[in-house]
C-alpha cells in the first residue's frame, strides 16, 4: 500500500455517501452554494465575448500549453530547475508526500522555524504536511480563511477553492469562540464581516512572527524560475512577503514555458473557478529577496513532488495531469453537489478526484469513485485545459474489470450477458419475457415503483412503464403497417 | 539514487523520446519565442477600460492633471474617509509635497502599525483592471500589503491593454524578473464563510486609484 493510500478512505465512498445525503445541514450548504457557482462561471465566460475572446479558441490555447510541456516535461523541469536555481531559489525533489514531509522539517530546522504559516496547497494535503510539521514540533497555521476554518474544526477541506463550504455560520462562530477565547454569540449573515476581521487580526499575528511561510504554486513557470500564485485574501502574498524562509510545495506538472502563457492561463483559470475576469492578488514570486530590498525571504526552497504524477506520463491517464485545479468540473457535478466533499475520502473531491484518487492512491483503493458518475459530462464541457473526465472514468471502470477487482456477482452478470447476447433468437425471447414482466410491474400511474431485481436502486426513484413489447417486436409491427 | 534522478527518471520514460540535448534547444528556442495565445480587443480608449475595470472590482477613482496634484487629492481621500493623515510610502513617490497637503509620511517598507500605504506602480493593466507592482529597494512590497488601505498613483500613459504588454515593458524597461511581481485588482476578498463576499480579508480593505495625466 502507498504511503497516500494510507490516508484515503476512498472505499467507504458508499457508507460515506448514504451519511451526507441524510445530513440536512450539509445539505443545506451545498444547495446554497452550487448556483452561486455555477451563475457566477457563466457570467464570466460570457464576458468574454466584450473583448472579441471566445472560450473554445481559448480552452484549445491552454489545453496546448499544458500538452506541449507534458510531452517533453523532463527537459522543461531541467529547465526550470536551472533558471530557479540562477535566480538564488534551492531546487529539491520529492518521490512522495512523507519525503515532503522530511525536506520541510529539515528546513524548519536548519532555520529555527518554531512556527510556519501556509497559504492553500492541495499538493500538501497529499503529504499531510502539516501533521509531518506538528510532530516534529513546528506549529503549522493555516491562513486561507476556509482553510483555517477546516484546520480549527480539525477537518480537511472538501471543495479545493472553497475548503469550508460544508461549514455553517454558527459552526464557524463556535470555532472561533473556542480558539478566539470569547464566549459565543449568537450570528446572522450580517456578522459574516466581523467574522472576517477577527479571523484577520489573529492571522495578522501569526503573518508576522512566522518564520516560515510555506506556499503552492499554481504555476511555474520555466522561463524565469518563477512561482505564480493566485489568491484572493492576499494570505498568498503576506505567506511569501514576510516570513525569512519560503517553501513552495508543487507537483511537477505544473510548469509552463512563458509568461505568456501564463497570461493565457489566467484568463481561464479563474473564470472556470470562481468567474472573476482575474483573482485579486496574482504573485510572481522570483528566487530570493534582492540587493537593497528591504523585504522578501532570504531563503526560497521548491519542492517539486511526483506522488504519482510522473505514472500517468505516457499513460491512458496523461490527459489529468493538464489539469489547473480550478474546481469547475466539481462546481458543476451533480454528485458532488449531492455529496460534498467528504464523501470522496481522499484530497480532491468530485470529478477531478474519481480520476486522481485512484491513480495516486492506487485504483484498488478507490473502487467506487469512477462510478461516482453520471455521465452526464457537465465536468468535460466546462474543464479549461478539456480533460475528458468522463472518458477517463470510464478508462478506469474498465481497467477494474480488467484487472478483476469488480465485486463476483458483476462480473457473473457481465458474463451472463455476454453468454445470452451471442445467442440472438434466446436474446429475443428473454427481451419479451422481461418487457411483458416490467409492464406487469407498473401501478395505475404508469409507473414502476417497486423493481423487485434491484431495491436498491429503486428506493430512490421510480420507472416509467415500457411500451410492454420489445424493441423488434414494435420495428416488425411497423413495417407490417 | 537520489530523488531527483529517481523522479526525472520516471518522467522521462513517461515521455518516451530520445534526442533530449535537442529537445532543449527547441524548448529555448520556443521561450524566446514569446509566442501569445489568443488576444483581447478591447473598445475604446484604455485609461477608460482601466477604470471601469478597477470600480468594477470595488476600487474607488480619482483623478489628477500632473503628479504633483497627486498628494492634495491623497489628502482629500483620507479626509473623506476620516482615516489619521499619516502616511508610509513607496520611496518611489518620496519626491512629492506630502508635507504641504497636511500629511504625515515616512518612506519605508511597511509595518503593522500603519494603516494607509501609499504607492506607484510600475504599469497597469486595462483588461482586467490591475496594477503591476514590482518589488525593488525604492518600492517594497509591504506597503501595498499590510495597511488597510493602499492608495496608488498611476500614471495613465502607463496602461497597457493587456499582461502579455506589462510583460513585454517590463522586458524592455528591466530586463531581470524582480523577486516580486504583485498584480493588485481591488481590495482582498473572501467568501469562504458561507459564500458571502466581504472586503478586507488578509490585505488592504481599501483601494484608492489616482490616475494621474487624465483631466479632471
Amino acid at each position: 500500500m502507498t504511503a497516500a493510500a494510507k490516508h484515503s478512505q476512498a472505499m467507504h465512498f458508499q457508507a460515506r455517501a448514504g451519511e451526507k445525503v441524510r445530513n440536512p445541514v450539509l445539505q443545506r450548504a451545498l444547495q446554497k452554494a452550487k448556483p452561486l457557482f455555477v451563475g457566477k462561471r457563466a457570467k464570466g465566460i460570457a464576458a468574454l465575448a466584450d473583448d472579441a475572446l471566445d472560450f473554445e479558441t481559448l480552452r484549445s490555447a491552454c489545453e496546448s500549453i499544458r500538452n506541449r510541456t507534458l510531452a517533453d516535461l523532463d527537459v522543461w523541469l531541467d529547465i526550470f530547475e536551472e533558471r530557479a536555481t540562477a535566480t538564488g531559489a534551492e531546487v529539491l525533489w520529492a518521490r512522495d508526500g512523507e519525503e515532503v514531509g522530511r525536506l520541510v522539517v529539515d528546513i524548519a530546522r536548519r532555520h529555527g522555524v518554531t512556527k510556519a504559516t501556509k497559504s492553500k496547497s492541495m499538493l500538501s494535503e497529499e503529504a499531510h504536511l502539516n501533521e509531518a510539521l506538528a510532530e516534529a514540533g513546528i506549529r503549522p497555521v493555516e491562513t486561507d480563511l476556509g482553510e483555517y476554518i477546516v484546520q480549527l474544526a480539525g477537518e480537511t477541506p472538501s471543495h479545493i477553492i472553497a475548503p469550508a463550504i460544508h461549514k455553517t455560520l454558527e459552526e464557524v462562530e463556535a470555532l472561533f469562540a473556542a480558539e478566539h477565547g470569547r464566549p459565543v454569540e449568537t450570528r446572522t449573515s450580517a456578522d459574516i464581516p466581523d467574522l472576517t476581521r477577527e479571523a484577520r487580526e489573529v492571522l495578522r499575528q501569526h503573518f508576522l512572527t512566522a518564520e516560515m511561510g510555506i506556499s503552492g504554486a499554481n504555476f511555474l513557470i520555466a522561463e524565469s524560475g518563477t512561482a505564480a500564485l493566485v489568491t484572493n485574501e492576499g494570505n498568498g502574498r503576506m505567506v511569501t512577503t514576510l516570513p525569512k524562509v519560503h517553501v513552495v510545495v508543487t507537483g511537477i506538472e505544473k510548469i509552463v514555458p512563458t509568461l505568456e502563457d501564463f497570461a493565457t492561463l489566467m484568463r481561464l483559470l479563474p473564470r472556470s473557478a470562481t468567474g472573476q475576469s482575474i483573482s485579486n492578488y496574482v504573485s510572481l514570486l522570483t528566487g530570493t529577496k534582492r540587493e537593497g530590498d528591504c523585504d522578501g525571504p532570504e531563503k526560497t526552497v521548491f519542492i517539486l513532488v511526483d506522488n504519482g504524477r510522473a505514472n500517468l506520463l505516457g499513460s491512458a491517464y496523461q490527459d489529468m495531469l493538464r489539469c489547473i485545479r480550478c474546481g469547475a468540473c466539481m462546481n458543476h457535478c451533480p454528485v458532488y453537489f449531492s455529496l460534498g466533499g467528504h464523501a470522496y475520502g481522499w484530497v480532491y473531491p468530485g470529478p477531478m478526484g474519481s480520476v486522481l484518487t485512484p491513480l495516486y492512491t492506487g485504483i484498488e483503493n478507490a473502487l467506487d469513485l469512477p462510478h461516482a458518475s453520471t455521465g452526464c459530462n457537465q465536468c468535460g464541457s466546462v474543464c479549461p485545459v478539456r480533460i475528458p473526465l468522463p472518458r477517463l472514468m470510464h478508462r478506469l471502470r474498465e481497467e477494474q474489470v480488467e484487472r478483476g477487482l469488480r465485486p463476483w456477482s458483476e462480473r457473473f452478470m457481465l458474463k451472463a450477458w455476454a453468454w445470452l447476447a451471442g445467442r440472438p433468437a434466446l436474446y429475443r425471447w428473454m427481451m419479451r419475457r422481461a418487457v411483458r414482466y416490467l409492464n406487469w410491474l407498473a401501478d395505475d400511474s404508469g409507473r414502476i415503483r417497486i423493481f423487485g431485481l434491484a431495491p436498491g436502486w429503486s428506493a430512490g426513484r421510480d420507472l416509467p412503464v415500457a411500451a410492454g413489447r420489445t424493441f423488434n417486436e414494435l420495428y416488425k409491427a411497423r413495417k407490417r403497417a | 539514487m537520489t530523488a531527483r534522478d529517481e523522479i526525472l527518471g520516471r518522467v522521462r520514460q513517461g515521455v518516451g523520446k530520445d534526442g533530449f540535448a535537442q529537445r532543449k534547444a527547441a524548448a529555448q528556442a520556443l521561450l524566446a519565442a514569446r509566442e501569445r495565445g489568443p488576444q483581447p480587443v478591447l473598445a475604446g480608449d484604455l485609461a477608460k477600460r482601466f477604470r471601469a475595470k478597477a470600480e468594477s472590482l470595488s476600487s474607488t477613482v480619482d483623478t489628477v492633471p500632473d503628479r504633483r496634484a497627486a498628494p492634495a487629492a491623497v489628502a482629500r481621500y483620507i479626509a473623506a474617509q476620516n482615516l489619521r493623515p499619516e502616511i508610509v510610502m513607496t520611496p518611489d513617490v518620496a519626491d512629492l509635497a506630502w508635507g504641504g497637503n497636511g500629511l504625515q509620511g515616512v518612506a519605508r517598507a511597511a509595518v503593522d502599525a500603519d494603516r494607509i500605504g501609499v504607492t506607484a506602480c510600475f504599469c497597469a493593466v486595462a483588461e482586467t483592471g490591475t496594477l503591476m507592482l514590482l518589488s525593488a529597494p525604492d518600492s517594497p512590497a509591504t506597503v501595498s500589503l499590510l495597511p488597510e488601505t493602499h492608495i496608488a498613483l498611476v500614471d495613465t500613459s502607463r496602461i497597457v491593454a493587456t499582461m502579455e504588454d506589462a510583460f513585454a515593458l517590463l522586458r524592455a524597461e528591466r530586463g531581470e524578473i524582480p523577486r516580486a511581481i504583485n498584480f493588485v485588482s481591488g481590495p482582498s476578498r473572501t467568501g469562504d464563510i458561507e459564500q458571502t463576499i466581504v472586503l478586507g480579508a488578509h490585505g488592504p480593505c481599501r483601494v484608492h486609484l489616482i490616475l494621474i495625466g487624465t483631466p479632471s
